[in-house]
Parts: structure tokens; C-alpha cells; sequence
């Protein structure tokens, strides 16, 4: 029996601003089975960030539960998170994110590190990867000597470093030209297919859709069902 | 514990990362601790000095000094003496053996073309030879003791030696002080103090004329008890009796006069150096203060610069402890390093007055820098940078990831 990796229970999310509330997630179930390769897609401003950042434990539902492979994730402490992240979720960011002094190797060790891998395993580890994104002449590099597409590529190794369960993008290819793009989400296939593990990609690009095993449409903080109507919604 | 080490080196790594403004954090903190190190370490020096001179004059011995005890310092400065009326009262009380006055005053000394500040001390030599000999335990290394009433001088230990004169002084040498020649009969070994062996001794009627001091006038006067009398006991006796001369000839009635017993005198000079070094730690732990203030601003200013960065980390599964401990581990690194640089040129200024001290020859300071010392700079340091960066580091690690990540914009 396929298992899902995340279930979620009518979430809901609002931000308070100045005295005006404003739902940015609003009532929304999903459930996503392990080993897929899901896209998330809206227009900026529908959610789907604020949906990602639940998935990925960065952030609580005002309302509503979120189930990561079982657990519920409202009842973990805030360490509890901190690990279950670490361990079990990897991130990959619009903005790439790389520690700015720290060498392409070490930011792909960083959170095996705080998972206390012992070094030399963490450096091999960190060095296969850095090869399955054919980065092994530039390890030691600092982001700052290495393009987009390479430091991105970077990203995608240490989201893969502790061989997490669920692998969450944020409009991974958002920064970086077409065809840095396209070998991006190649290559976030192809990790799909080697390394398994859930992956799912937020976007609001309709050709990344095309990667992708199941596509949710969410406008307005809410899963749209009708894929047609979601497409003329985006396209307009 | 591992783990610990790994913070460490990205602790550094951030460090290094802001060089200049590690620096100057650090800086503060070296001034703080630098402050804090020279003084104590003058400080305890003239305590220890001090210590030194109490006990090299014996535990049963009383000393009679002029002026009034509750302003030692005065009458030091002042010039008050002790007249030979005196001297003579006191050598009547009961239950004393021997009264020995002595004066002394900072004089050129010319030996070997070159000219020194040396301390000239007198004592008078038929009574006082076997007396600083037997109690003090004053011993000659060459030579003899001088003889009452002639040019003759006996030298401290370091005054005799190479590097004070440029060449080493033999008995039966001349020296000069005060354009009158000296023939010098004896070389003491080493009191203990510095300023006792970097003094010159002669007979007490030679060093009245030589100065030109006041006939029978002293300094000081020590007073040993006979076998089986209290000090404390003749030391009050001496007092009725000074103070009954004194009514009677001068018509004074207020003790301008002081009688100690060695005790009180540690007592007192205990005290003083104490307040010394009570406004000395206060203000040090002033600048010490401003130095923590600027590693908590510049954790602070880093905290913020680095939100991104904590949301980062977090995403990658750094618990609220992690980030803690990187930015506690950061601020105390830098807190130990102003402070091993502080020990490290407290030290160094320490041992500079020393030696300037040594070298002007009017005042002797030995710098105190034990062990203790140099480990508390260190340890206090590092606890001034963990406490001063203990707010940033928890303001870091209560960021959520998310805002975090958001960065200020």
C-alpha cells in the first residue's frame, strides 16, 4: 500500500496586519504519497509559499493539522522540529540560501553536522553529492566565485545531505535563466529517481508542471480541483 | 562534544568573516583587561613590597615614628623628625634593650664616572651592629662592619653589584657621595627587600654631617623589648613616657608622635593599600563593563546582519541550542582573546614601570603577577564575552525560521 509522507487536515493560515487579518491558507486538505514527485502551483500571492513553509515545519497552521509521515506536527516542541527538519525534509530556496563564507563541501556537510555525522562520513557523503551535480572540481568554493545554476546546484546537494524523507523547492528555478532552469529540474529528477524521497516543488512556472507525477492548483489559499480552470486562471 | 567543536570552527569561520570588527571588539576588551592587569599587578607589588619591609624588621621590634598615625602618609611626605630629647626618653623606659634611631634620604652617589640615586640609611654602628645582626639577620658577605665616626660606608647587596655601577664594587674602593669620599668596608647579602639592598649604610653622626640634617634628630626610631617584655605592653609604656617629656618641655598636648608595634603597622599599611586597590578594581571594572557593551553590539549588529543566515541553519535542522551556542562560543572567543591580550600587555607595562622603577632608582615597585592572576584575566574575559553575547545569541535562536529566512528587508 502506497504510505503518504504528508497528510493535511483543513489548515488554515492567517497573518495578522496592522488590525486586519488576512488568510493567506484557507481550509486546505492534501495529502501527498511517498516517493512522488509533486508541483505546487499559483499565481505569487495565492499561498503557496506560506503552504510550503507548513509542509516543511518552518511554520505553524493558525488552524487545522499537518501530518508529516504520521506524526503531528502541532504536537512536536520546537527542538522537536528543529530535528525532524534536519533529519527528514530538505530545502531548496529561490534565493539559494548558501552560508556566504563557508565552501561549496562545507554548506553541503553543514546539516549533517547538526545531526552529529561523524566528519569523515559527512565529507564523503557531501562529496558524492556534490559529484551527482557534477560540482566535484568546484567543493571548494565559496558561493560567491560560483554562478546561479552552480550554487543552486549546490543547494540541491545539501537538501539531499541527510538523506531526507520529503524534499520541498521554492521556485527553485525562479533566479536563474531558462536554461539553468531546465538543468535544475533536470536534475532534481533525476536526484528523484536515484536518491527516492518525496519531492515537491512550489511554482508558479506551468512548464515545471510537466516534471511533475501530480500537480496541485492553489489560488486564493485554496486547492483549485479543476485543473482547467486552475490553467485559465494562471494563463490570464 | 563533537559537535561542539564544529560550532567552534564556524564560530571562527564567522569571526573571520568580519575581521575589522572583530578586531576592534576585541580591542575593547584588551583595554578593559589590560587596566585590569597592570593594577593589580602594581598594586599587589606595593603590598608584597610593603609585606616585605614589615617583616624584614622583625615581629617583636617597635617603631616610633613622628606625626600622627591616622595620616602615615603625611608624615612621610612632610619631614616631620624625631628629636634627640627623644631618642634619649625612650631609651629610660623600663623594659627596653636597645633603641636604634635611624634616618634616611636619597643621595647622589659617584662611583666609576658614574652617578646613581641611591638611599643613604644610617644607623648608629656600636649598638646597632649587633642588633640587626642578631634580629634582622644582617650579614656581611665581604669586609667589615664600619667603624662609629669614620668615612666609611657598608653597601646593600645589588649596590656593590656589576650592573649597578658598570663595575663591581671591592671592599676598599672610594666612592663619592655628596662630594665627600667614602671608603667602603663592608658588603652586606641580600635583607630581602630591593630598597634595603639597593641602599648605602654609615654611622649615624657621619650621615648627620654628610646631609647636614639636624643634630640627634631620626626618622625612625626601633626599639627592640628586653627578653620576656610584651611589645604591646612597652609600646604603651613608651608613649606615657613621650608624651610626659613632651608635655612637660614643650608644652604639647596632643601625641605627635606615632609608636607601632610591627603588627599594627601591617594592619595600617594593609588597610591603605586595600582602599588602593578597591578604587583601582573599580575603575577597571568600569572599562571592562564599556568593553562587554561592545561585544554585546557587535553580536547584536551580527545577529541581525546574519538573520538570514540563523534561518537558514535552522532549516537545516539547528535546534535553538545550536544557534546559541554558536553565537555564545563567538562572543567568548572574542571576550578570551581581548583578555589574553589584555594579560599580555598588563604584563608587559607591569614589568616596564618595574623596570623604569629599578632604573630611576627613587622608588622600588616589583610587579606581582602570579599564575592566579594571568588565569583569572583569562577566565574573566571569557566570561564577560559569554555574558555579554548571551542576549544576541538567545534573540538568534528565538527567530522563527521563517521570518528568519525572510531576512530584514
Amino acid at each position: 500500500m502506497e504510505k503518504s509522507i504528508i497528510r493535511l487536515q483543513d489548515v488554515w493560515k492567517t497573518y495578522q496586519m496592522d488590525k486586519v487579518e488576512v488568510p493567506a491558507v484557507r481550509g486546505i486538505n492534501l495529502e501527498i504519497l511517498s516517493q512522488t514527485f509533486v508541483s505546487i502551483m499559483g499565481p505569487s500571492g495565492s499561498g503557496k509559499s506560506t503552504l510550503l513553509n507548513m509542509i516543511g515545519c518552518l511554520d505553524f497552521p493558525t488552524k487545522g493539522k499537518i501530518f508529516l509521515d504520521g506524526q503531528d506536527t502541532s504536537l512536536l516542541s520546537e527542538n522537536q522540529l528543529a530535528q525532524t527538519r534536519g533529519k527528514k525534509i530538505g530545502f531548496i530556496f529561490q534565493q539559494f540560501n548558501l552560508l556566504q563564507h563557508l565552501t561549496a563541501l562545507e554548506n553541503v556537510m553543514i546539516p549533517m553536522v547538526f545531526q552529529g555525522t561523524p566528519e569523515a562520513q559527512r565529507k564523503a557523503r557531501a562529496l558524492y553529492l556534490l559529484d551527482l551535480v557534477g560540482l566535484n572540481d568546484r567543493v571548494n568554493h565559496l558561493p560567491s566565485e560560483l554562478s546561479g545554476g552552480q550554487r543552486q546546484r549546490v543547494a540541491i546537494a545539501r537538501a539531499f545531505a541527510n538523506d531526507p524523507e520529503l524534499v520541498i523547492a521554492d521556485e527553485p528555478t525562479g533566479n536563474l535563466d531558462s536554461q539553468s532552469g531546465q538543468k535544475i529540474m533536470d536534475m532534481l529528477v533525476e536526484f528523484h529517481k536515484k536518491e527516492k524521497g518525496t519531492i515537491v516543488v512550489v511554482t508558479h512556472d506551468p512548464v515545471i508542471a510537466k516534471y511533475s507525477e501530480k500537480v496541485f492548483n492553489i489560488i486564493d489559499g485554496q486547492i483549485v480541483q479543476n485543473h482547467k480552470q486552475a490553467e485559465n486562471i494562471l494563463w490570464q | 562534544m563533537a559537535i561542539i567543536k564544529e560550532y567552534f570552527k564556524l564560530a571562527i569561520k564567522n569571526l573571520r568573516n568580519r575581521k575589522l570588527r572583530s578586531w576592534l571588539t576585541i580591542f575593547g576588551i584588551v583595554v578593559g583587561i589590560f587596566l585590569v592587569i597592570t593594577l593589580i599587578s602594581l598594586s599587589g607589588g606595593i603590598k608584597n613590597s610593603i609585606l616585605k619591609q614589615l617583616n624584614s624588621l622583625g615581629g617583636d621590634v617597635i617603631l616610633v615614628m613622628p606625626g600622627a598615625i591616622d595620616n602615615p602618609i603625611a608624615t612621610f611626605m612632610g619631614g616631620q623628625m624625631l628629636s634627640e630629647e627623644d631618642i634619649l626618653t625612650i631609651k629610660k623606659v623600663e623594659g627596653v634593650d636597645v633603641v636604634l634611631p635611624t634616618s634616611q634620604k636619597s643621595q647622589l652617589m659617584r662611583y666609576n664616572n658614574e652617578q646613581k640615586v641611591i638611599f643613604l640609611v644610617s644607623f648608629p654602628w656600636d649598638e646597632g651592629k649587633d642588633f640587626l645582626s642578631t634580629f634582622q639577620g644582617w650579614s656581611l658577605s665581604e669586609g667589615t662592619w664600619p667603624s662609629p665616626g669614620k668615612r666609611e660606608i657598608l653597601l646593600g647587596s645589588l649596590v656593590a653589584q656589576k650592573d649597578f655601577f658598570g663595575r663591581r664594587i671591592r671592599v676598599g674602593d672610594a666612592a663619592t657621595i655628596n662630594g665627600r669620599t667614602f671608603r667602603v668596608v663592608g658588603i652586606l647579602n641580600s635583607i630581602g627587600s630591593k630598597s634595603d639592598d639597593t641602599s648605602v649604610y654609615l654611622d649615624r653622626p657621619v650621615y648627620q654631617q654628610v646631609t647636614g640634617e639636624r643634630d640627634g634628630s631620626a626618622l625612625m626610631i626601633m626599639v627592640k623589648a628586653k627578653e620576656g617584655v610584651s611589645p604591646d605592653e612597652l609600646a604603651a609604656k613608651i608613649k606615657k613616657a613621650l608624651d610626659e617629656v613632651r608635655k612637660r618641655k614643650r608644652g604639647e598636648n596632643v601625641s605627635d608622635f606615632s609608636v607601632l608595634t610591627s603588627e599594627k603597622m601591617g594592619n595600617i599599611a594593609g588597610g591603605i593599600v586595600g582602599v588602593i586597590q578597591a578604587a583601582v578594581m573599580l575603575f577597571a571594572s568600569i572599562s571592562i563593563l564599556v568593553g562587554g557593551l561592545g561585544i554585546m553590539n557587535t553580536m547584536f549588529t551580527s545577529v541581525r546582519e546574519r538573520t538570514k543566515e540563523i534561518g537558514v541553519l535552522k532549516a537545516v535542522g539547528a535546534k535553538n541550542s545550536a544557534v546559541i551556542s554558536i553565537f555564545l562560543i563567538e562572543s567568548g572567543i572574542l571576550g578570551l582573546i581581548g583578555g589574553a591580550g589584555g594579560v599580555i600587555f598588563g604584563l608587559i607595562v607591569a614589568k616596564l614601570i618595574e623596570g623604569y622603577s629599578r632604573a630611576s632608582g627613587s622608588f622600588l615597585l616589583e610587579a606581582y603577577m602570579p599564575a592566579s592572576l594571568i588565569i583569572f584575566g583569562l577566565f574573566f574575559s571569557f566570561l564577560i564575552g559569554c555574558l555579554s553575547g548571551y542576549l544576541p545569541a538567545r534573540k538568534a535562536a528565538k527567530l522563527r525560521p521563517t521570518d528568519a529566512l525572510r531576512g530584514y528587508e
